[in-house]
């Protein structure tokens, strides 16, 4: 009996072998597009969740209070570690992860490193394998280095590096380190990423003692492990008595909350700002989400729709069988099976197709996803297989079977209309994902360009930035040395020795108590004299830097739009700064987006020297280390060559060290990976589901001609033209697709204007964009019907007459 | 007595009014009997034939087979006795196109829980008797029309039914193949299989014993035992 069954389900899949391909193709592709989609977002959710101990290990966060505001950070002072493991008994270890970004050198050869200094009890926390060398205390002493991986390979190749030595400019003076051992390297999917690690003994010599003691210096990321027997609660709850007896008088004036965030939510929870390392938008993930189950939902719509439709010829297969004595259940396992079979078949190859494509898609993301070989998946497929077995089979299956044979064998089977419904409403359903994830990609790709092309307000094209990799006495010099020597060749249109250039944003953050009690804060570089002219910035009121006028380097200093209307500065050009800065105002510039435009342009400062800027602030935030970086404005043309120069002439000035570059446009670009990366995947996921969709319409068109091939033939024997045909049968679908349009656009709306509402500078949802997504489904459409339909109208009706 | 209808009715509404497809007939058919039922088209031949072979149900009357009640079974009794005691041809045939001749022939014991040798048994005695041995391996699609209804025929035969009922079952064959058929459908008689066949040919209806007419779903005249 099953071989029976087995051998018509596939005799009659090969039967109809088109349809049996784009049924399987189309679903395959589908499964495989999901599958890698779904990959990723699982990636994106499984940050942190490595570590053995994770369902213990802990993140601590704080929120002071200061004057006003409150201050919620993840970088936390250097004592709480050792307060919470002295005075919370639930605290079974903490570890604190302090990121540095030092210089580093072998010999000549000089990096700007990723370097963790970390408490010894790092590797008792976390599970990041060492590989060799001393094991058991890799981080005993304050000359203790532990490399990773790729550091080794970079500095040591593949010769030893345990034992060998590396120099470290931390604080005044170089110091030397001996590599005690090597860690394999932080998974993509960790918020710990390090090239280096040294121990917590060097914060002695490194951090002032004042600085170590005082809870209102935040210099470190502190994580917690709780013992196993211990509850968050429990621990959470001593907190407050902890703070009030650490600080003593001075918790009181506004509170000092600890909590503890798990170790697992770091990666997705933009409630909280960013630790060491960056975080993802949920949103993403979300999104992503959304459209791989769009494009499951898509392909399974079109499996069942193609099931659904083909099974009329199947009918009379059903009718024979009753005939013949087959009773209800058997006729149901029949077709459950059948469906069941070619899910299955479809499914595999879904894996299989994806399996291939997971490393083109790993390029695509820059990710490095692995395959899931686990018994989640395999449930999760099979569940997948038996939803849509028994949504393509139900109608063969439950409905052709209850039918009394009499009717089916006489063909009286195609009046009955909720079938019909069905039919249409997967298509348009189908189409209105489709016509949807147009219009997204269109936006997302929109938005995208707007980002690249917006005039920020300097000029990011033809920009090479080479960093020092010195500190600013060192560097300084040699970068200025640098500067002089490239301009006298003409390829170099300006230069700008500066702190940050305009690839590591956000730049210097200080902040100030102004007169009515309230903290104030803004951004702060220090720059060359040439920065306006170099970056190409327009001044707006005053003038820029001038090297000839010596008071611009004690106390010059320029700022921007934002500045002055936030401070509310009339006149501006002449006035002090606010707060204690003692620099005068001596020119206006025009607001340009020095950050990412996913914010607002934020009040600048730019001063010509540090100096006085850092001794009145009573705050400073950098996230990337300060070092004198060269931007080379270039004449334009040819860049190889032009960097070529460059590297010459960097050699000439400074023989010993490196040369290392970057292009703005391409660090500016960098920014917007996340959009770029979402609207890559919605690209191909709204090409392919479109595919599937018009392979769907395809079959069913085909089918339903075949069924109305007796009504055309009797319209062209009436003297209907093959025209009036394709115009009779078009219509008919025409009028699914705007079904289909009307469905898409409002979600489509609705989903992208909930997008853009986190942008600064979102761009505007035209409404030519809709129209052209709903346009273009309706052409693809239309193709795929004419065609078909015309070559039925343009066969002789004779032959399709003849049957009866 | 294998099978008798008393005073059957079966009728559809259509705009409000009855029309009758079978009214007020009566039938008895004895064991052994070779049946021909002419008539024009639309005269309630086929309503007939599957009211008969239990495909189809009536709003009025008695149907006994073998002395059961089969206006009172329920639909499952119906489907089992249907399956165990009548076998079909049809006009257009009705193979499944996915199926060989041999698996083709074989369906009817699937549904029969008839043990697999016995199946091989059966089905080959089946192809040797109809001659067909050599084909056995073919699609319907691969045989000409005659061929196809005597693989018809031979699926219709393998459950060893009492009743065959035929309709129309030359209605697509040449004259040629029209004479194989009801050659051999006078040979299952002479064996003991009761036939009932609607046909419109006077030719075909000769081969029966017995002709009744039927016209707008009444006898013309009435039916002898």
């Amino acid at each position: 009996m099953i071989r029976n069954y087995l051998k018509i389900a596939w005799r009659s899949l090969m039967r109809h072998k088109t349809y049996t391909l784009v049924k399987v193709a189309g679903l395959a592709v589908g499964v495989a597009c999901c599958l890698l989609i779904m990959l990723f977002v699982r990636s994106e959710w499984s940050y942190d969740r490595s570590h053995s101990k994770s369902d213990r290990l802990y993140r601590a966060w704080q929120d002071e209070a200061f004057q006003d505001q409150r201050f919620v950070n993840v970088i936390t002072p250097l004592i709480l570690g050792p307060t919470l493991e002295a005075d919370i008994p639930e605290v079974e270890h903490t570890c604190r992860i302090m990121s540095m970004r030092p210089i580093v050198s072998l010999g000549a050869n000089r990096f700007t490193e990723s370097v963790l200094m970390v408490d010894p009890s790092f590797f008792d926390l976390f599970d990041f394998p060492l590989l060799r060398g001393n094991s058991v205390e890799p981080l005993a002493g304050p000359g203790s280095l532990v490399l990773s991986e790729s550091a080794a390979r970079k500095y040591f190749g593949d010769g030893q590096a345990v034992g060998q030595e590396l120099e470290m400019e931390l604080g005044e003076e170089p110091r030397r380190f001996t590599v005690s051992a090597v860690v394999a390297d932080a998974p993509v999917t960790s918020s710990i990423q390090y090239e280096m690690l040294i121990s917590y003994a060097n914060a002695g010599t490194l951090i002032p003692q004042q600085a170590r003691e005082n809870w209102f210096n935040v210099n470190t990321e502190t994580y917690v492990l709780l013992r196993d027997d211990a509850s968050l609660e429990a621990a959470s709850a001593k907190f407050p008595e902890m703070m009030r007896r650490a600080l003593g008088e001075d918790y009181p004036k506004g509170g000092f909350e600890i909590y503890l965030q798990p170790i697992a939510d770091i990666h997705l929870n933009n409630t909280l700002p960013a630790g060491n390392e960056p975080i993802s938008d949920p949103k993403y993930s979300y999104i992503l989400a959304t459209v791989g189950l769009i494009i499951l939902l898509v392909a399974c719509a079109n499996f069942v729709l193609l099931s659904v439709g083909h099974s009329d010829s199947r009918a009379r297969e059903v009718g024979v069988r009753k005939v013949m004595g087959a009773q209800r259940a058997q006729l149901v396992s029949q077709f459950m099976g059948e469906a069941l079979l070619v899910t299955v078949l479809s499914l595999l190859l879904g894996l299989g197709l994806a399996l291939l494509l997971l490393r083109p898609f790993n390029t695509l993301i820059s990710r490095d996803l692995a395959y899931p070989f686990d018994a989640g998946f395999a449930g999760f497929t099979l569940l997948l297989a038996v939803v849509i077995a028994g949504l393509a089979g139900f109608y063969p299956a439950l409905v052709l079977s209850r039918f009394n044979p009499v009717r089916v064998l006489k063909g009286r089977l195609l009046v009955s209309g909720g079938r019909g419904l069905l039919r249409q409403s997967l298509v348009v359903g189908q189409f209105a994902a489709s016509i949807a994830l147009i219009i997204c990609a269109l936006f997302i790709g929109k938005q995208i360009r707007y980002f690249q092309e917006k005039d920020l307000g300097y000029d990011r094209e033809h920009v090479v930035v080479v960093p020092t990799n010195m500190n600013r006495q060192e560097g300084t010099p040699l970068a200025e040395r640098y500067r002089t020597a490239l301009l006298t060749h003409s390829e170099v249109a300006a230069a700008s020795v500066d702190l940050y250039s305009f690839a590591e944003t956000p730049w210097v953050t200080l902040g100030f108590t102004d007169e009515q009690k309230a903290y104030q804060s803004f951004q702060y570089n220090m720059v060359g004299p040439h920065f306006v002219e170099t970056m190409k910035l327009h001044v707006k009121e005053g003038r820029a830097f001038d090297p000839a006028v010596t008071s611009d380097l004690a106390q010059g200093a320029l700022v921007n739009e934002a500045f002055v209307r936030h401070f509310g500065i009339s006149d501006p050009v002449g006035k002090k700064l606010p707060g204690r800065f003692p620099s005068r105002i001596i020119g206006v510039v025009e607001d340009f987006n020095y950050e990412s435009l996913h914010s607002p342009v934020a009040p600048l400062v730019l001063t010509l020297q540090p100096d006085s800027m850092m001794r009145y602030t009573e705050n400073v935030g950098m996230a990337y280390g300060p070092q004198p970086r060269i931007s080379v404005r270039l004449q334009g043309g040819s860049l190889t060559g032009q960097v070529a120069l460059l590297k010459e002439v960097w050699a000439a000035v400074a023989p010993d060290l490196d040369f290392e570059h970057s292009f703005l446009d391409e660090s500016v670009a960098a920014r917007y990976q996340a959009e770029q990366r979402t609207g890559d995947i919605v690209n191909i996921a709204s090409g392919l589901s479109v595919f599937i969709a018009v392979l769907g319409l395809f079959a069913l068109v085909t089918l339903s001609l075949a069924r109305r091939r007796k009504e055309i033939g009797i319209r062209r024997v009436l003297g209907a033209g093959v025209g009036a045909i394709v115009r009779l049968i078009s219509l008919d679908y025409a009028r699914l697709i705007l079904i289909a349009s009307a469905i898409a656009f409002p979600l489509a709306w609705w989903f992208m204007s909930d997008w853009l509402r986190d942008f600064a500078y979102p761009i505007d949802l035209a409404w030519w964009v809709f129209a052209i997504a709903g346009l273009a489904a309706l052409s693809i459409a239309w193709i795929t019907i004419g065609v078909q339909s015309a070559r039925a109208a343009l066969s002789n009706p004779v032959n399709s007459l003849r049957t009866e | 007595m294998l099978l008798e209808l008393n005073n059957i009715f079966k009728w559809v509404t259509q705009g409000g009014n009855r029309v009758f497809l079978l009214k007020h007939l009566d039938l008895a058919v004895e064991q052994g009997d070779f049946l021909s039922v002419m008539g024009p088209s639309g005269s309630g031949k086929s309503t007939l034939l599957h009211v008969l072979g239990m495909l189809d149900d009536f709003n009025e009357g008695e149907y006994y087979f073998q002395g059961e009640p089969v206006h009172g079974f329920r639909d499952k009794q119906r489907a089992r006795f249907q399956k165990e005691h009548i076998g079909f041809v049809f006009q257009a045939y009705h193979l499944i196109d996915e199926l060989t001749v041999y698996e083709n022939i074989e369906t009817p014991l699937l549904y029969q829980k008839v043990s697999s040798s016995e199946r091989k048994a059966l089905v080959a005695d089946m192809l040797d008797r109809f001659g067909i041995v050599g084909k056995k391996d073919l699609f319907p699609a691969q045989l000409s029309g005659g061929q196809q209804q005597l693989v018809g025929v031979a699926r219709a035969l393998i459950g060893k039914p009492r009743l065959l009922l035929a309709d129309e079952p030359t209605g697509n064959l040449n004259s040629r193949q029209s004479r194989e058929i009801m050659e051999l459908f006078q040979e299952l008689n002479a064996e003991g299989t009761t036939i009932i066949q609607a046909t419109h040919s006077e030719t075909n209806a000769a081969y029966g014993s017995r002709t009744l007419h039927l016209l707008d779903g009444s006898w013309t005249s009435t039916p002898e035992p």
